[in-house]
């Protein structure tokens, strides 16, 4: 006769610590050597717990009136019996116990992507992104080509990306066991494909549609990146506590858009604004209908009116305040 | 930019320098002075008791915290001196006061009666009437004061303590709007607002700038209008201060309007750039000057060709804002081995205005792009229009509109105007002008 159920002590990292099989209809947990589940802890009861199969079939759990009594996994409220079909874990004392039936279905089988896959992939989108930085370097050329010019800040951004990887890979090693580099790697160079070219579209589209706020907001979608970049290297290590992992990126990027957010305005009031026609590109890269003189300036009346509102309020002090000795 | 344009960027920047902040005096080996000539001694002797420190106090130190001259030009007190030695105190006299030092040693409170900040002159009035006075040389007040005249600056520089300055009237300053006239002698922070007189003792004119880039080279305000001022500051009410910075935009803005019309009036012309035309203003006190990028180094990987003509105005209106300028600039590049994403990248960092600084007087720049086109027959542009404003002075704004033609991808023309202290329309409509007065040469 195989299991009927499996009882599961939880280790205090939430693992499973141990599994029992249990191969008749009840079962009984508490400190004493005649239970079938012994737990070694000084809270807990010698007969503290009885598990057992309900009447509509589905196991429950019933606290055999101990002092410490029966808590629901992740209940504050004591209770004397407790439906383990929908919730399967409890505690007693400070252990934590979970009880599965034998009829618990399992998810279906993952699908493992072997290292050497992560690593080829790596390579090929690696491939693409320097690709892509030496392209974007070349046609930013402006100066008497050399090699220097183009292939140093090429070495500089690899090294960061290596530093970067490396980071990740140790944090996994300690957390999850595995360093998973080429994992770690792929993720990376995903990431970084998707910043230049979310770069690229924004700049781009300042240009071909006259858009001057996609390239001043173009740093927030930046940013959202680089944290879901942050959430899959956290993924990659382990799905546990993933909600607090989405906190800490959630208010990482925030905090470094404001950062940067306020960084800038103040970098403007202090050394002040340039006119400029802002980043250019081909004219056959125009998306939108010439306007009208009479369109254009209606556009600088606009200009005119935000002037006019951001005179009649006292200029803002910005991140750092007022840095100005003289007035 | 060739050394010959930086120079003349030198002097226009000076024009308008104030002379009053000597925060922290540079003292550097004199060479030795010219032997005075005994008409100096004479006219020391009769200036001295008629001129003044005046000093603007902070209020809460009571201690200067910029000093200039004055000189007094009635029996009743009045005196006369630079709008930028006072303007602290005019913008902001709840934290400035001023105060005069007397040559016998005696101090006092000074009161703002009139402003002329175009000229940058100012009536201030004693709280004594026992002082004597200069009066004003009728053939300078006629403007028939012959070139090459000795005259004498007077003043105290540095706060060195009472100097005279031998110097040569060299006439009207050719390439200004405003009168101006230049002063060939050394003229030195502090002296602002020094009366220069001739052999006689009658003033000429009133200390006002020097150049950075040259020798020895001054610029006065010419005396009828410090005459005229005086006038007006007899006849009128005194200035009320804490209307000053009122009548500062008041002032400003009738100078712009004046200004509008003399350029409207003296009309334009064509520049005319490899196959661009571009417009340009036919002011005679307009000055153009050209520069190229041919003579570099490192061979440039697009020729530029730039021809830039400037108002040199340059109205003092704080320490930190002088306004009234107005520029026509231009630039042609060709691409010599540069593809049409190259160029357009060269482009973008060619397309950048003047460094303007962050200064609380002027709000943030707002900007708008768009592409443009004024007539079928003209190259279609990407314009951007950028704007600041006056805090304080109501409807004057700070302009930049930028054009480049889109009609091929390995040349083009640049073109930007630069326009300070405007009026909105002014800009909108010398704007428009500028926009469709680029086309096709050929």
């Amino acid at each position: 006769m195989g299991a009927l159920m499996w009882i599961e002590v939880i280790s205090h990292h939430g693992d499973v610590a141990t599994r029992h099989a249990v191969e008749h209809e009840e079962a009984r947990i508490g400190r004493a050597f005649d239970n079938d589940i012994v737990v070694d802890d000084a809270h807990v009861a010698p007969h503290h717990l009885r598990i057992y199969r309900g009447e509509d079939g589905e196991l429950v759990a019933e606290d055999l009136q101990t002092l410490n009594g029966l808590y629901p996994e992740h209940g504050a409220h004591r209770v004397a019996r407790l439906s383990l079909a929908r919730e399967p874990g409890f505690r007693i004392g400070r252990t934590t116990l979970r009880v599965r039936d034998a009829r618990h279905p399992v998810a279906p089988e993952k699908l493992l992507t072997p290292p050497r896959k992560h690593a080829q992939w790596a390579g090929l989108l690696g491939g693409i992104l320097l690709a892509l930085l030496l392209a974007l370097q070349w046609l930013n050329l402006t100066t008497q080509p050399n090699a220097s010019a183009i292939f140093l800040p090429l070495l500089g951004f690899v090294t960061a990306l290596a530093v970067w990887t490396l980071f990740w890979a140790i944090l996994s090693r300690i957390f999850f066991g595995q360093a998973q580099f080429a994992l770690m790697l792929r993720i990376a160079v995903t990431a970084c494909i998707a910043l230049v070219l979310w770069d690229q579209l924004t700049e781009t589209a300042s240009f071909s549609l006259a858009w001057r706020e996609a390239r001043d907001y173009s740093g927030l979608g930046a940013w959202a990146l680089l944290g879901a970049a942050c959430y899959g290297h956290l993924h990659a290590i382990g799905p546990r506590h993933m909600r607090a992992a989405m906190t800490l990126v959630v208010v990482l990027v925030i905090a470094g858009a404001a950062v940067q957010y306020f960084g800038r305005s103040e970098t403007r009031r202090i050394i002040g604004q340039r006119a400029s026609l802002g980043e250019l590109r081909p004219p056959a890269f125009r998306a939108v209908p010439l306007a009208t003189a009479d369109q254009f300036f209606a556009k600088a009346e606009n200009a005119k009116a935000r002037v006019d509102l951001a005179r009649t309020k006292e200029p803002s002090s910005g991140l750092f305040g007022d840095m100005d000795p003289f007035d | 930019m060739t050394s010959r344009f930086a120079l003349l960027l030198a002097t226009a920047l000076a024009a308008g320098l104030a002379l009053a902040q000597p925060r922290q005096p540079d003292v550097e080996p004199a060479a030795p002075a010219a032997p005075m000539s005994s008409a100096a001694e004479r006219v020391y002797e009769l200036a001295r008791p008629r001129i003044l420190q005046i000093r603007t106090l902070l209020q809460a130190a009571g201690r200067q915290t910029t000093i200039g001259s004055g000189f007094l030009v009635t029996a009743d007190g009045f005196a006369i001196t630079n709008y930028h030695v006072v303007s602290q105190f005019a913008l902001d006299p709840r934290t400035y006061r001023l105060e005069y030092l007397a040559p016998d040693g005696a101090r006092g409170p000074l009161q703002l009666l009139a402003i002329d900040v175009p000229h940058d002159l100012a009536v201030v009035k004693i709280d004594r009437a026992d002082l004597p006075y200069f009066t004003f040389d009728t053939r300078a007040l006629g403007g028939r004061l012959p070139k090459g005249e000795r005259i004498y600056a007077m003043g105290n520089p540095l706060d060195l303590g009472f100097t005279i300055v031998e110097g040569t009237y060299n006439g009207l300053v050719d390439k200004s709007y405003d009168e101006r006239i230049h002063f060939s002698g050394a003229i030195n922070p502090g002296m602002s607002g020094g009366p220069v007189a001739g052999n006689d003792g009658r003033v000429v004119g009133i200390n006002v700038a020097k150049s950075l880039g040259g020798e020895s080279v001054g610029f006065l305000v010419p005396a009828k209008f410090a005459a005229t001022l005086i006038e007006r500051a007899r006849k009128g009410p005194p200035l009320a201060i804490d209307k000053a910075r009122e009548e500062v935009g008041r002032q400003l803005d009738q100078w712009q309007a004046g200004f509008f019309d003399a350029l409207r009036t003296l009309g334009f012309r064509n520049t005319l750039l490899g196959p661009y035309r571009g417009l340009e203003s036919a002011a005679p006190w307009m000055s153009c000057w050209a520069n190229t990028n041919a003579d570099q180094v490192q061979k440039p990987r697009a020729s530029m060709s730039g021809t830039r003509c400037s108002s040199a105005t340059g109205i003092f209106v704080s320490d930190r804002i002088l306004t009234g300028r107005i520029d026509f600039s231009y630039s042609y590049f060709k691409s010599q081995d540069l593809n049409a994403f190259q160029f357009a990248r060269e482009l973008s960092q060619r397309a950048r205005g003047s460094a303007a600084d962050g200064d609380k007087r002027l709000t943030e720049q707002e900007c708008r792009d768009d592409f443009v086109t004024t007539a079928a027959n003209r190259p279609p542009l990407r314009a951007t229009w950028c704007m600041r404003a006056y805090r304080e002075f109501e409807g004057l704004y700070n302009v930049t509109l930028m054009a480049l033609t889109q009609d091929r991808d390995r040349e083009a023309l640049l073109g930007q105007l630069t326009m300070q202290g405007v009026s909105h329309a002014n800009a909108v409509s010398l704007g428009r002008r500028f926009l469709e007065a680029i086309e096709w040469a050929r």
